[in-house]
């Protein structure tokens, strides 16, 4: 059950951007930052993504610090007008290994938003790339704050969502 | 490796610098990079409230189209220093992610190498994945009507 609240606008960009730019941080203490679809689960106040055991990186970095982030700036696609950019600091966890248990939800949202996604997974190509593609490592992420600027105006100082973390 | 990162960050009208704060979480903002040839650094300017301090930090570039598809993206991996009243990236390396020509096949190739040395250090067999499955999420994803 999650404790805090984030302002509509705010919400439909964690449900629309099809992607956020997530941040881990390397065993030398440099961060990498990678686009990824994420699943915003309102109800728990969480975030679930995944990666692909094929690009384990994000998940050795997590496991050695859960410290993340994610930034929401790319509205490309989203339907949405002028709306603000998000940046949610948190605690990570990488989950065991999953050939769809778990990451269900984050299928769902790369399929609702890519359609082309198909091909990876159907015909030829689910020989070939599929069965990597798809065996996933689940990671959720538990944010400790919610800043956001109101028409991604970076100049400004961002606002916070109270109670969060 | 300066005049190619150059080339594929010019692709991008701005990218995300992310740095790490003094919480130890990273912290990231859209900036728009500017190269300055002679030191072979980007130099740009940061809002002041951005605890931005010298160290490691990152910088990417990506793009997708209005189908998530197309996708491009640049890593590049440095440091950040305070120049003045700016900030310089001087980056120690960088790569390219999907949608990079060849380098997407060689990424797909390196892809399945990398499953299978992740499920021999953990001595994991390969999980079967559950097609049918996966092609009824895709059904309904598509049947939605959500965008």
């Amino acid at each position: 059950m999650t404790t805090f609240q984030v302002p509509p606008d705010v919400a439909a960009v964690l449900h629309r951007f099809r992607t956020a730019e997530l941040t881990t941080i390397g065993k030398d203490g440099t961060p990498a930052t990678w686009p990824v679809t994420v699943v915003y689960q309102e109800d728990r106040g969480e975030f679930l993504t995944s990666t692909s055991i094929g690009f384990p990186q994000k998940a050795v970095n997590i496991e050695r610090n859960p410290r993340v982030s994610m930034l929401f700036s790319e509205p490309r696609a989203s339907g949405l007008g002028n709306p603000p950019a998000v940046l949610v600091q948190g605690d990570a966890v990488a989950g065991e290994l999953t050939a769809l248990e778990g990451v269900e939800e984050v299928w769902e949202k790369v399929y609702r938003f890519q359609p082309a996604a198909k091909w990876s997974t159907w015909g030829p190509m689910q020989w070939a790339m599929g069965r990597w593609y798809c065996a996933r490592i689940p990671i959720r992420i538990v944010p400790t704050r919610i800043l956001w600027w109101p028409n991604a105006d970076f100049a400004l100082e961002p606002r916070e969502v109270s109670h969060v973390g | 490796m300066w005049d190619d990162l150059v080339r594929k960050l010019a692709r991008y009208p701005s990218v995300v610098l992310t740095v790490v704060g003094a919480d130890g979480y990273p912290y990231s903002v859209r900036c728009v990079p500017v190269p300055d040839a002679s030191r072979k650094v980007f130099r740009m300017m940061l809002p002041g409230y951005v605890a931005a301090q010298a160290g490691p930090a990152g910088l990417l570039g990506h793009f997708h189209d209005d189908a998530l598809w197309n996708q491009t993206n640049v890593v590049a991996s440095g440091t950040l220093e305070p120049d003045g009243e700016a900030w310089v990236f001087r980056a120690t390396r960088h790569i390219e992610g999907a949608g990079a020509g060849m380098s997407a096949f060689r990424q797909l190739r390196g892809g399945r190498a990398a499953a299978q040395r992740y499920l021999d250090r953990r001595g994991l067999p390969w999980p079967q994945i559950p097609w049918a499955k996966l092609h009824a999420i895709y059904a309904r994803a598509r049947s939605s009507g959500r965008g």
